[in-house]
């Protein structure tokens, strides 16, 4: 029986032993949760880019996004039929629609007087493709912490199993050095979900100011992006760390027509334009005799950016794009997007069942905790902790996390081939293997083969340490799996 | 001493007060060659020093904010060199400083390999050459993989803007501004002529820079607020507005400089002076050469001047009593009695009685234990907050946010520890002015015969040191302010000292599998690693408070051999001039007639001369008092 069956299974369990209670509602939304698509949230401080970085995903500008800070209520955005905004109060009373009218393409909702605390969230349904495999919630993000830094009750980030709203988070981070006590400050949004190395992929956002705008920025953001995931503060927070660049990737996601037919007549028309693009300012000062009024020019640096024109205009001029769609396509690469995009996919979206069924599982746990004494409830607990110990996937989810958290000790590379074994970089079989996409199922088998025989071997090694064993069993168990699939 | 008398030339310093430093060398050249005329090698030997320390006063400036602010870039644009290292990821490690030299050159400053228990003391560094090319293997974080335990780099460089001595000192963003780090930063302020404070223009002040800010400009006489990267941000001049109404909203009314390196950068290759003009750097160029290096420089000569106001009194005294002795022959009796009165007077402030010595030796022992409590109380405080801190969490969930946390505490009371240290010097070093002002006015009262109370008033400029100079003040910190050691001992701080890391209990992945077992398993070993935590706490502060008693001590025992050797040398050249108006005065009587007359001639001649170069050297030095309040 697969996991997300024994999970339904556990499910009606539940149901029959909290019937008649407050909690059977939860359970109720637990089980419907299953069959809606994965929800990821984007969290992290203030100003980090959130709501440009979800406007990217969708591929359309719905979260208003401005130089104040403006996402002030936690908003969920998911796909449907219509277009409707409902609002959910904090005080548990029943959601009320809200009026909402649509601001330069972001959406304004009228929250009719009410203050931003009062609000549990906003729930926006949206019809989107975008939307259909993932529902995205955008977090007002966490202040920064460094003020009362003395005085803070020290909050760190083991990770943690506790159910959240979310079935898995994008943390967005600044550059920020290695060494500085912020680093990990962007983790502590815990309004949606709490770090965890199953569940959690961090976004080195504004990827593009990090060479102040140079022409080499995303490679040098790649480099940082890289070395930040080394950091083993951070190995045990998430995943891995992606550079993106928020606004590029917004424009490219939802570029128009027009703004491509103004670049054009800038990449044709404009002489000097090294001397133009040399600074905002100079931008947006027009001359008579060049295209686009001074409005028009701010209008697309507010677009763009700097980085983005430049480069906008450099593929436009040298011909490797020739229509709206291969720029936007082109700046999407560029932009980080698409590879986040992949990783979503590969690490989130081909894993979804499992993650979906963890935060359910996760939340009957509590349940059971916090009703102990509840008729039934210690046999539900039992039934769960059978559940969550006999599903390879999770073993193979707590083995990672224990790696990263340094609980298995082993060289370097031994520990890297593990994880891969057990699907941090994707869970499909070439992915796990390290093979190429294109590999034939023949290839696969054989490369299954060798490691197993390599692993079996190094788990009945007598230097291997109890830990490192146990780890290797979990992923020799992966490995059985791929094996017996070819 | 020609030039005194060219009329045009002191019309044009009455317009540029203080004139510039070649002026005033040559001033003091003539001051110094006059006492050496009149057999005052003690004085000629002051003023000589005087010029020396004219000719090589740096100015240090020193350039902070947080990590990738675009603090070396901006050095390498001002410049017009790559000496910062530049890179996006990778930081500047350890404190930079570029100062004028004939020819580029480059050291490292490395500290002797230590056997870890061992810390390295500033005086045991070594002074390493270095290839100019390499610089960034040295200044920058990549340098940590090798052996070689590098703790600041020194580039010398032909560049006018720094050739009157300013010194550019580029210090590490790394750690944030919240980190030990940047409270070393705060440290090497106090040391410090003059600071930068960079911020990009990509968002406005934070929480941290605010706070960072206030106390810079608590702690240096002229922080320069500089914005970076505004080629880079369109809405950087929304940005700046924000930032000034913090800052006046802070009370701080100053501006903030807007500059572009990259436009700089592109401006010199291309040559181009709009475009130099558009990247900001020509206004901040100018901040730094007129307000920060000519200020230093006004504040430098006006306490020159003063020393050649000092030493021509003392000439003059001695000249005047002679005249006196030679034209009074019947009241010369009285007048040697007061003379060897005097004479016994300045030989008792050259004892070890004398009330200024004492008053310094005893008040050096107070401050040293005073600062040692002061210190003691602070690490008392922190270590019950991190033991709180411990007793709330999980230790080892806790560590990553807890050690930084816990440096940056500490070393908040290392500077506040230091402030309080170079507050209490301060009024020491007053203090023994005052007594010295006290029994030096009446040597000099029973010296001077004509008019007392004007040399009285005189003197007192002397023997109080530098008293309108009201924040920095005094000899012993003069020491302290400007001395690079001084900044270079504070910026390497954050480098010293550091935290034990906690072992990590190890949770066997066995239990990982069964979750119940886990969760109690890991309940179970807190208390193991809060005692370990606890522990950890302890050594560190521990071996913070050695290091921080033993660095505060010497720090007062360098101040109180400076001041002493300060006074000691006045008092020497008191007793030598009541001595020697002693001897004239004595042998006047034996001077005949023919003999006498050409004498008071002489001395007549002499003192028109002196007074002149008084009366310039006394205008001169007037001058700088109120461009420094402005400063302030």
């Amino acid at each position: 029986m697969s996991l997300i069956d024994q999970t339904r299974r556990l499910l009606d369990h539940a149901d029959q032993v909290f019937a008649g209670t407050p909690q059977h509602d939860e359970i109720r939304q637990l089980r419907t949760r299953l069959d809606e698509p994965l929800r990821v949230a984007i969290a992290g401080k203030v100003k980090a880019g959130k709501s440009t970085l979800l406007n990217a995903l969708v591929g359309e500008v719905l979260a208003p996004t401005d130089t104040g800070e403006c996402t002030r209520v936690v908003t969920w955005y998911r796909d449907g039929h219509t277009y409707q905004v409902m609002l959910h109060p904090a005080d548990g009373t029943s959601p009320v629609q809200a009026r909402f009218t649509r601001d330069d393409g972001a959406i304004d909702i009228d929250l009719d007087g009410r203050e931003a605390l009062t609000i549990d969230r906003l729930d926006v349904t949206w019809p989107s493709s975008n939307l259909r495999t993932l529902t995205l919630i955008d977090t007002p993000g966490v202040d920064s912490m460094t003020e009362s830094i003395s005085t803070r009750t020290f909050e760190f980030l083991d990770p943690k199993d506790n159910d959240t709203p979310a079935d898995a988070v994008l943390y967005l981070m600044k550059h920020i050095h290695a060494s500085d006590l912020r680093l990990l400050e962007a983790f502590h949004d815990d309004s949606v979900s709490s770090p965890n190395p199953v569940n959690a992929i961090a976004v080195l956002s504004r990827a593009d100011e990090i060479g102040a705008g140079r022409s080499d920025s995303m490679a040098s953001a790649a480099r940082i992006a890289q070395r930040l995931g080394e950091d083993n503060r951070l190995r045990r927070l998430v995943q891995m760390i992606v550079p993106v660049a928020g606004l590029l990737a917004e424009t490219a996601g939802t570029l128009t027509e027009a703004e491509y037919r103004e670049l054009s007549a800038l990449a044709t028309h404009s002489d000097q334009l090294e001397l133009v693009l040399l600074s905002a300012d100079r931008f947006v000062e027009a001359t008579p005799d060049t295209p686009l009024t001074s409005l028009d020019r701010e209008r697309l640096l507010g677009r763009f950016g700097l980085f983005g024109l430049r480069t906008a205009i450099e593929l436009i001029q040298s011909g490797t794009v020739a229509t709206s769609q291969q720029l936007s396509n082109q700046l999407g690469e560029l932009s980080g997007l698409i590879e986040l995009r992949t990783v979503l996919s590969t690490l989130f979206v081909s894993r979804s069942d499992v993650l979906k069924a963890r935060s359910a599982l996760l939340a009957i746990e509590r349940l059971c905790h916090e009703h102990s004494q509840r008729a039934g409830a210690t046999g539900l607990e039992a039934e769960l902790e059978r559940v969550m110990s006999s599903a390879h996937p999770f073993n193979e989810m707590n083995t990672m996390a224990a790696i990263r958290s340094g609980w298995v000790t082993g060289s370097k590379k031994q520990l890297g081939d593990l994880e891969r074994l057990l699907g941090t970089t994707g869970t499909l079989a070439p992915q796990r293997l390290g093979l190429t996409s294109a590999a034939t199922p023949e290839e696969i088998r054989a490369a299954a083969v060798t490691e197993l025989s390599r692993w079996q071997r190094a788990a009945e090694n007598p230097l291997t340490t109890h830990d490192l064993a146990t780890a290797i069993r979990v992923a020799i168990r992966s490995l059985e799996g791929i094996v017996a699939a070819t | 001493m020609s030039n005194d008398t060219d009329p045009n030339r002191s019309a044009d310093r009455d317009q540029q007060p203080g004139g510039s430093n070649a002026d005033a060398v040559q001033v003091l050249a003539s001051g110094a060659s006059a006492a050496h005329a009149y057999g005052r090698s003690d004085l000629a030997a002051r003023l000589e020093a005087t010029q020396v320390r004219l000719l090589q006063s740096d100015v240090n400036v020193v350039v902070i904010g947080e990590f990738k602010q675009g603090k070396s870039s901006l050095i390498n644009a001002l410049l017009n060199a790559e000496v910062c290292p530049v890179d996006d990821d990778i930081a500047t490690a350890v404190p930079t400083s570029i100062r004028h030299g004939v020819k580029r050159a480059a050291w490292a400053i490395v500290a002797p390999p230590m056997d870890g228990s061992e810390r390295a003391n500033v005086d045991q560094f070594e002074r390493r050459p270095i290839e100019f090319n390499s610089i960034a293997d040295y200044a920058s974080e990549r340098v940590a993989d090798t052996d070689t335990d590098v703790r600041a780099v020194e580039i010398e460089l032909t560049r006018r803007l720094l050739a009157d001595g300013l010194v550019l000192v580029d210090t590490p963003g790394v750690g944030g501004l919240g980190s030990a780090h940047a409270t070393a930063a705060l440290g090497a302020l106090s040391v410090a002529d003059a600071a930068i404070f960079l911020s990009d223009a990509s968002q406005e002040y934070t929480a941290t820079e605010m706070g960072f800010l206030k106390q810079a400009l608590d702690m240096c006489p002229h922080v320069t607020c500089v914005m970076t990267k505004t080629d880079f941000y369109p809405a950087w001049r929304k940005v700046r507005e924000l930032n000034m109404e913090h800052l006046r909203r802070a009370g701080r009314e100053t501006t903030i400089i807007p500059v572009s390196s990259t436009l700089r950068v592109e401006a010199i290759r291309r040559d181009d002076k709009s475009l130099n003009a558009e990247s900001g750097f020509p206004e901040l160029v100018s901040r730094l050469t007129k307000d920060v290096v000519e200020g230093a420089a006004r504040r430098e000569r006006a306490n020159a001047y003063r020393d050649l106001v000092a030493v021509t009194d003392q000439l003059v005294a001695q000249f005047e009593t002679e005249l006196s002795a030679l034209n009074d022959p019947e009241a010369r009796a009285a007048l040697v009695a007061r003379l060897q009165e005097a004479t016994h007077r300045s030989e008792s402030l050259r004892s070890q009685a004398a009330k200024w010595s004492v008053t310094l030796n005893d008040g050096v022992g107070d401050l040293t234990a005073n600062i040692d409590f002061d210190f003691r109380e602070r690490i008392r405080k922190v270590t019950s907050e991190a033991d709180a801190a411990i007793g709330n969490s999980d230790p080892q969930e806790t560590w990553a946010e807890f050690e930084p946390w816990l440096s940056e505490r500490v070393s908040f009371d290392v500077v506040g520890n230091y402030r309080f240290l170079t507050d209490e010097s301060v009024s020491l070093s007053r203090s023994v002015a005052e007594h010295f002002e006290i029994d030096g006015g009446e040597v000099l009262e029973q010296l001077d015969i004509q008019n007392p109370a004007a040399v009285l008033a005189r003197i007192t400029a002397d023997t109080s040191i530098e008293t309108n100079d009201t924040s920095t003040a005094t000899k012993g910190l003069t020491m302290l302010r400007g001395s690079y050691s001084g900044a270079l001992m504070f910026s390497m701080l954050g480098t010293m000292i550091g935290v034990a890391p906690l072992t990590p209990i190890i949770v066997g992945i066995g239990l990982v599998m069964g979750r119940k077992g886990l969760k109690d398993e890991k309940e179970r070993q807190i208390t193991q690693r809060r005692a370990q935590a606890r522990n950890a706490v302890r050594k560190f502060s521990d071996e913070v408070t050695f290091q921080v008693s033993k660095d505060s001590r010497d720090t007062l025992r360098r101040t109180q051999r400076q001041i002493r050797d300060f006074y000691t040398a006045r008092a020497e050249e008191l007793h030598r001039s009541t001595t020697e108006a002693l001897a004239t005065a004595k042998s006047a009587a034996q001077t005949g007639e023919a003999e006498r007359t050409t004498r008071v001639r002489d001395i007549e001649a002499e003192l028109i001369r002196l007074r002149k170069l008084q009366t310039r050297a006394q205008a001169l030095s007037a001058t700088p008092a109120a461009s420094r309040s402005r400063a302030r």
